[in-house]
């Protein structure tokens, strides 16, 4: 698997204007617009978490929803059971799903190709039927009255659309920052270079299973704090949000957005999602046309949206 | 640095791949091993790197048993490989290869937040080697759009960049034009005044250029041991080579 060239202007660039046109959006949008900007916020950090280990380690995992789900319901748990703010929860959900992922990482992250895929499947619905059958986290019917943080104490009201957008955002702007950073860092180059060729990694000398394991154990806690949001923001949780069909939906993301490129992540879920919002307002076979464009991304448009902003940089200068 | 490889047997079900075999080198030089198609060349070279593990038989590096270790383990000991066919970062540049390469030498690859490329000291470096192999010219070229024997010398930088003690390099000429030969024996030449190098080649000509001591194996034996001159001069050599 090839991941766009790698360009950290570029990439810093793409995030400023999509930031600045979430920032605007969400000030001059009503009720429902920032709710949708929110949405964005969240889905793109859970784009982002999926990118870094396919791009960075090349693990494509089908289960990562599973960290969406662990950290969505560790805060409701934790906020609603044990009466921890869920300011705090969101932070201990993302410690919770970190942890999980190295104990889970330790023995999957050396399986290649189709064995990771079909593993982190497979863990995935076996987290999704337990969350299903589990009395302590409500079933199919999953979990209400979940709060969003309080920050009264420095002026922001969450419950506020327009306060919890920006709230969205910042979560994303540091997810973003942290994980370009580490992009750039030799932990990050080493990951890409396992990704390219994991023997010659190794025969450098390079400790090929603790790079992936760190790697992978980062983006599980990064797709957490993404499910510790999304259940703030509804105030609920089902344990539909833990189906394999989620991560799904955010490999394509990352592939129309283009993979390895961080802030392609964003602009995937963005786009993805506004198509999914307004197509399905239109027609009901709204799926078809999802399913139709996403077949033209991956045979004529491999580095996604990322490669053609790229090609229109050049062109122009 | 001492490579000392004790009667290494290995057999594929019935078929005994080598047998006995017996390898000292304890100072810096140029060991070459060869033989025909089927000889054993590369599985002895894998079960030295580590890739494979032997039926029977030590291997030991500074009088350390490592038969236990992994390639990553050997590497981090010294123990550094070139492969027979590319074995590149082809999406990288040349120096962001070769810094790479020398960023677990300089224990920072697990650092996550310095960029890769604000550490002057491996910029420095990778510059080094790509001036060492003949690459400084490339530098910023993807691995990826080197012409072949260009990949070939990145192959050598990268197997160099972490400063090992021993160097293996599986057949190094492979798929080379004349003129590119040249150019990479003149390249292990150089090398080898500073590394240990053990080369698996079967080209008799390339081992002659490069080697002070040879052995030669022939279906899994080794049948001869000694100095490019003397197995010139080896009728056993040649006749297994030319069967005549």
């Amino acid at each position: 698997m090839r991941a766009v060239n790698y360009n950290p202007k570029l990439r810093l660039q793409i995030m400023v204007i999509l930031v600045s046109l979430l920032v605007i959006f969400n000030i001059f949008g009503g009720y429902f617009t920032r709710f949708f900007i929110a949405e964005i916020a969240i889905l793109s950090i859970f784009a982002i978490s999926l990118d870094f280990i396919a791009s960075r380690g090349g693990m494509v995992s089908l289960g990562h929803a599973m960290f969406l789900g662990i950290g969505a319901y560790s805060t409701a748990i934790l906020s609603i059971n044990y009466g921890i703010p869920p300011f705090y929860s969101t932070f201990l959900s993302i410690i919770i799903g970190l942890l999980i992922a190295l104990f889970i990482g330790y023995f999957i992250v050396l399986l290649d190709g189709i064995f990771f895929i079909m593993v982190t499947l497979a863990l995935g619905e076996m987290f999704h039927a337990w969350v299903f059958t589990s009395e302590l986290l409500g079933g199919s019917d999953g979990i209400p009255g979940i709060m969003r943080p309080s920050l009264t104490f420095i002026g922001f009201d969450l419950n506020e659309p327009l306060v919890f957008s920006f709230y969205s955002i910042f979560w994303l702007i540091i997810a973003y920052y942290f994980i370009a950073k580490i992009t750039d860092a030799p932990l990050g180059r080493n990951l890409d270079a396992i990704r390219q060729n994991t023997s010659r990694v190794s025969a450098i000398g390079g400790y090929t299973k603790a790079y992936k394991a760190i790697a992978f154990s980062i983006s599980a806690g990064i797709a957490s704090l993404a499910g510790s949001l999304y259940v703030q923001l509804n105030g609920f949780i089902s344990p539909e949000l833990t189906h394999w069909t989620v991560s799904g939906e955010g490999l394509i993301m990352i592939i129309v957005g283009g993979i390895g490129s961080v802030s392609g992540a964003i602009l995937g879920a963005s786009v993805v999602h506004i198509i999914q919002h307004e197509l399905s307002n239109i027609i009901s076979w709204w799926m078809f046309i999802i399913g139709f464009g996403f077949i033209l991304v991956v045979l004529f448009m491999q580095d996604g949206l990322w490669g053609l902003i790229e090609r229109i940089k050049k062109k122009f200068g | 640095m001492k490579l000392e490889i004790n009667n290494i047997s290995k057999s594929y079900g019935s078929v005994n791949v080598l047998e006995n075999i017996n390898i000292l080198s304890d100072k810096k030089e140029c060991i070459g091993i060869i033989g025909p198609n089927g000889a054993g060349k590369s599985t002895l070279f894998k079960i030295i790197s580590g890739i494979i593990k032997q039926d029977n038989g030590l291997v030991e590096f500074n009088n350390k048993n490592i038969n236990n270790y992994s390639v990553e383990q050997r590497s981090r000991l010294g123990i550094s490989q070139s492969f027979q066919k590319n074995s590149l970062f082809l999406e990288m540049s040349v120096k962001e290869s070769l810094m790479l390469a020398s960023s677990h030498k300089y224990k920072i690859s697990f650092n996550l937040f310095k960029p890769l490329i604000t550490n002057n000291f491996i910029i420095k470096n990778a510059i080094k080697i790509a001036k060492d192999i003949g690459l400084e010219d490339y530098l910023e070229v993807k691995s990826e759009f080197l012409a072949y024997g260009l990949q070939r010398q990145l192959e050598l930088g990268i197997a160099i960049a972490s400063s090992p003690k021993l160097l293996l390099l599986d057949e190094p000429t492979a798929g080379m034009s004349p003129a590119e030969t040249k150019d990479i024996i003149k390249l292990i030449k150089k090398l080898s005044k500073d590394y240990s190098i053990i080369i698996v080649e079967h080209d008799m000509e390339v081992i002659y250029n490069l080697a002070n001591n040879i052995y030669v194996l022939d279906r899994g034996k080794l049948v001869f041991e000694g100095s490019p001159s003397a197995v010139k001069k080896s009728k056993l050599v040649q006749k297994i080579y030319l069967g005549i």
